[in-house]
């Protein structure tokens, strides 16, 4: 990137700094990594209640036990998994397509009542989620009676005002004359939307994807609330079931939690090209 | 963010024809919103004077509000609320920010590596982070930052059980761990720079510096709005920090507003005055966020 | 017009993929749909046409992980519940053990609780002034009564005259030492078990059990929330079994009180225990217990016995497996000392099976059902189980005739104290009415713990934390409704 002189007149300069760079970034990276580290290591314990912390750096055996009685612990444990991906991808869809949308309607178009209704959108996010989880539980649980369903731990979810806000900041910087000029060529907005902005959009749009996903993937209490039977929990409460009255299935829990943990490596890693290459409007112009 | 071209914008921009559009790409996150969102608040807001109870609540007026405002401990979590995030945001805000400045020159796999590695505290489940920091934060000498402290002749602390560094540890422990965030979304918008603007300014023989104060820093001024005010409002609702590491302790020093409309929901059943509380919460964030709109807002909008 | 139309499409559009994820959702659960409709404690007032005896009911109950069995066994349960009484469905909701307050809490406060949550007797107050809870008395046979022995364990489960459910177990809560160190110090420790000691002595073993400074006397887990368990432990055995006397004063403002406050700083300040100990938590001090860094732990648990045998058993094999830097421990079972000439209370724990109504009134018939299915899950096979495997101490005939078949293995000696211990159990008190208990809970969240912790840390005295109490108890209870001595 040209923030950054692209060829120093010394590769040993250039070869120093990078160096450098990549010393304090690694420093800065070992309290950030210090708990998966953690995670996985304690994953490779005995698959034995464990009556202490153990506090060790490196653990004294390796096996596999644990993952072993993950896996053998429920019949449910990949379906754990399976019911985390369906709700975090369906909310991850939608809120790309829709808060997308909602994002570009609140930077681009102008129309009435746009900066009011913004604010109330905003305002939504600073009521803290204690108070309004028990009026929402009785909505979705006594008046719509969704208890236990995909629908209910989705529905809420579906268009998450952090995210038209993310949206809205970012679109507000793309170039307002490209618009401006496909609407001469005589697209419509739905068009503009579909084959202009998001297309422009994609390094937000992947970066929305991949946080949606993430927080829907470690959300853990509103589908305590409405799930009520083992076979439709998700991982993060599957997991919560190796605790019991006084004693934890520490490292069977940890490695649950690592095989949890794999299906966000890989979006990780999928989506990650699109926010690499960033994105430039003139190859769009072109 | 192609400045010159703001003010003129206003006038020639999207044709008021356009109004439909705009309502229909909205709508469902309109309709999501009023349902799962707006409904739950205006529940709260209505609970809020009320005597609630499960079988039949009571109109008592005002009386949960006058409560709160009489309330010392309510006025002493804003103040630990206040604290924690002027301590936390900006600080976070400035580390991801360099950290987002020092991946980019980098080659791609080092990038892609560096941002996965910053990123994957999400993956870890908040159980697993407070067994970890509990761990760091242990008050015995083998303690690992009693250790680390200890290699400089600093004698042990207990950290997370007294008044003075409790706080302090939870503050840190923001600093270390929660800027997966935004550092992506940082990394996104500085790629999102066009090289061109570079290369102008390299013409007029700009330097590293001015750079990044003439061309990264104006351009990112959306993006900062936005992580500065979910940051607030997130500091603002913090929660599980002080629930899992200190349970708002030693002598209430760590006690958050979260905390303590939780304890008071939950843990007392007294739903009208956590309501109540929300609400004045949910004022002082709001007038906040319209000082940072305005602050930060102005060659961004529109 | 054209436009108008189209964005008329770009809507259909939208809602079309809306109602597509929806649909998606609903697929998936065709099994789990009538139950949600049969929306808990409204029983089935459909079902009342049809003979008394044979109605359907549903009854839901939301159930944490009691036990690593209990879990693996709910399908189980549930179906012999359905054999035994074959109208009857059993719909067990689990839960993990530390949310389940949170959800219960949420249904509560929405009106809408299960039909029976496995919960802590000392809850009963907190949701009865909800007006959420269910009094079975009337519904309750004479053989499910019976079945309790002793028989106060039921008591336990009341408030005024109401019963609002069944106790599963009574495990006492106290202090556990190694026996090698134990011995080191001189402490006599057969003779503690069988006869007790006071704070003096008890400060003496201590004192000597960290003379050497390898490790510590005492250590108990205090952090966050632990203070409020640690400084009662103490107080039930200075004369405060509960916070109200027994004309209802409030308790903690007795002279006894300030007694025990002096007594925690003293044995910090001997040194006896360690300075950080405002932040040793339930882990740490286990782990502290395992490695020899203390002599004394608490709280400490029947299983304590079996989670160090079993650490033992590692250690033997040399595998690595065993907690880093642990030695071999002997878990023996200590009573809490007595202060200042008081008798012995012990702290005791019931946990049980609790009923809890919905906004409609329950019909008499689903009451019963309900009492059928609390009795159910607390007595018999189901008890037995789990409370062998918690170390926990049978309170029904029946769950102890189920449990003769199922050894195991405890140190005799350790058996006898907390047999002993059980005499003198804290006494059940359905004579404190909710509301009150539910201020006492209060005060104690919002003052005692917070000017404990500052205790501990030594930020305030003793004294200062006891005029604190007292302020507050005062603004609570009035000057005549709490303990002045």
């Amino acid at each position: 990137m040209a923030l950054y002189k692209k060829t120093h007149a010394n590769p040993l300069v250039r070869r120093a700094r990078d160096g450098a760079i990549v010393f304090v970034l690694l420093l800065f990276a070992l309290a950030t990594l210090f708990p998966i580290y953690f995670m996985v290591i304690s994953s490779f314990g005995d698959a034995v209640e464990a009556g202490a912390m153990n506090y060790t750096l490196w653990p004294g055996k390796f096996t596999l036990d644990s993952y072993k009685f993950f896996f053998d612990y429920s019949e449910y444990s990949l379906r754990w998994i399976w019911n985390s991906l369906i709700v975090a991808a369906c909310v991850m869809v939608s809120n790309v397509v829709f808060a997308g949308m909602a994002g570009y309607a609140f930077s681009k178009i102008r129309f009435r009542g746009r900066n009011v209704l913004f604010a109330i959108l905003l305002c939504a996010m600073m009521i803290p989620y204690q108070v309004t989880q028990v009026p929402l539980y009785i909505l979705v649980v006594n008046t719509f009676e969704m208890e236990n369903t995909y629908t209910a731990m989705i529905m809420p979810g579906l268009v998450t005002v952090f995210n038209v806000f993310l949206a809205k900041q970012f679109m507000s910087s793309i170039p307002t004359e490209i618009i401006e000029s496909a609407k001469v060529e005589g697209c419509n907005q739905f068009r503009i939307f579909f084959r202009i902005i998001m297309p422009l959009s994609k390094t937000v749009l992947a970066v929305m994807a991949i946080l949606t996903f993430m927080d829907s993937w470690n959300t853990f209490f509103w589908p305590l609330l409405v799930t009520n039977s083992m076979d439709m929990q998700t991982i993060q409460l599957g997991l919560k079931n190796f605790r019991f009255n006084s004693t934890t299935y520490f490292s069977p829990m940890m490695a649950g939690a690592t095989v949890a943990a794999l299906p966000m490596f890989i979006l990780f890693f999928s989506l990650q090209k699109y926010f690499l290459q960033g994105v430039t409007v003139g190859a769009v112009k072109g | 963010m192609a400045q010159p071209a703001t003010k003129t914008y206003k006038k020639r921009m999207i044709k008021d024809g356009d109004w439909a559009w705009a309502y229909a790409f909205i709508a469902v996150a309109l309709v999501v919103y009023a349902l799962f969102t707006a409904y739950p608040v205006v529940s709260a807001f209505l609970i809020s004077f009320q005597e609630y109870k499960p079988l039949g609540s009571t109109y008592i007026g005002l009386d949960n509000y006058a409560e709160t405002l009489r309330d010392d401990l309510f006025w002493k979590s804003i103040r630990n609320t206040i604290k924690y995030t002027v301590l936390t945001v900006p600080v976070n805000l400035l580390i991801s920010f360099v950290i987002a400045i020092l991946i980019l020159p980098l080659r791609k796999r080092l990038q892609t590596t560096f941002k996965a590695v910053y990123y994957l505290p999400a993956v870890a489940s908040g159980v697993t982070m407070s067994v970890v920091w509990l761990w760091i934060y242990d008050p015995l000498p083998e303690g690992i930052l009693n250790q680390l402290i200890g290699f400089f002749g600093i004698h042990n602390q207990n950290w997370l059980g007294t008044s003075d560094t409790s706080m302090f540890s939870l503050v840190l422990m923001s600093w270390l761990s929660s800027h997966g965030t935004s550092i992506i979304i940082y990394l996104a918008a500085l790629l999102g720079i066009d090289d061109s603007y570079y290369e102008a300014a390299e013409l007029d023989g700009a330097n590293f510096l001015q750079k990044l104060r003439y061309i990264v820093l104006p351009f990112l001024k959306p993006t900062t709005l936005f992580l500065l005010v979910t940051g607030v409002i997130g500091s603002f609702q913090v929660f599980q920090n002080a629930f899992l590491m200190t349970g708002g302790g030693p002598d209430n020093a760590t006690t958050m507003v979260g905390l303590l409309i939780f304890n008071n929901a939950f843990k007392y059943f007294e739903f009208g005055e956590a309501a109540a509380q929300s609400l004045i919460l949910t004022v002082i964030i709001a007038t906040i966020a319209l000082i940072q709109f305005k602050a930060f807002g102005k060659d961004v909008e529109y | 017009m054209k436009s108008r139309k189209k964005v008329l499409t770009s809507i259909l559009a939208t809602t079309l993929s809306l109602s597509v994820l929806a649909a998606c959702g609903n697929n998936n659960n065709n099994n789990a749909s009538p139950s949600a409709s049969d929306s808990p404690s409204s029983g089935s007032p459909a079902a009342s046409s049809a003979a008394p005896e044979a109605a359907k009911d549903t009854i839901t109950a939301l159930l944490p992980p009691i036990s690593p069995k209990y879990q693996e066994s709910i399908a189980q349960i549930e179906k012999d519940f359905n054999a035994l009484y074959p109208n009857l469905t059993l719909k067990i909701e689990p839960a993990g053990w530390e949310d389940m307050t949170q959800k219960l809490d949420t249904q509560v406060n929405a009106g809408s609780p299960p039909d029976i949550a496995f919960i802590g007797s000392s809850s009963i107050p907190k949701y009865l002034e909800q007006g959420m809870l269910m009094d079975i008395t009337d519904s309750v046979t004479p053989e499910m009564i019976a079945d309790y022995n002793p028989a106060v364990t039921l008591d336990y489960m009341k408030s005024g005259a109401g019963l609002y459910g069944f106790p599963a177990y009574m495990v006492v809560h106290s202090i556990g030492g190694n026996k090698q160190y134990l011995e080191e110090a001189g402490v006599d420790w057969k003779k503690v078990q069988q006869e007790g000691w006071t704070y003096e002595q008890f400060r003496e073993a201590i004192k000597s059990g960290a003379a050497g400074g390898k490790h510590y006397g005492f250590v108990f887990a205090t952090a966050g929330v632990a203070a409020r368990d640690y400084l009662t432990i103490l107080a039930k055995n200075a004369g405060m079994a509960d916070p109200f006397t027994k004309d209802l004063k409030f308790a903690y403002t007795s002279k006894n009180y300030l007694e025990v406050l002096k007594a925690v700083r003293q044995m910090i300040d001997d040194g006896s225990m360690p300075k950080e100990l405002s932040s040793v938590d339930a882990g740490k001090r286990w782990n502290m217990f395992l490695t020899g860094q203390t002599m004394i732990t608490g709280k400490g648990l029947a299983t304590f016995e079996n989670s160090a045998k079993a650490n033992n058993a590692k250690l033997e094999a040399n595998d690595g497996s065993a907690v880093k830097d642990s030695i071999k421990v002997d878990y023996i079972v200590l009573p809490v000392p007595t202060f200042a000439g008081a008798q012995p209370v012990s702290t005791t724990v019931i946990d049980g099976y609790v009923t809890f109504r919905g906004k409609k009134e329950p019909t008499a018939e689903h009451k019963a059902n309900v009492a059928k299915a609390a009795y159910y899950l607390a007595s018999g096979k189901v008890a037995a189980v789990t409370n062998n495997d918690l170390f926990a101490s049978h309170i029904t005939e029946s769950a102890k005739a189920a449990a003769a078949s199922l050894t195991i293995e405890r140190s005799a000696e350790n058996l006898a104290a907390v047999e002993r211990m059980l005499t003198f159990a804290t006494p059940p008190r359905p004579d404190i009415p909710a509301e009150l208990s539910a201020k006492a809970i209060k005060l104690e969240d919002e003052v005692i713990i917070p000017k404990m912790q500052a205790l501990l840390a030594n930020e305030i005295t003793p004294e200062k934390m006891y005029d604190e109490v007292m302020k507050a108890a005062v603004k609570e209870f009035g000057a005549d409704g709490v303990v002045q001595d």
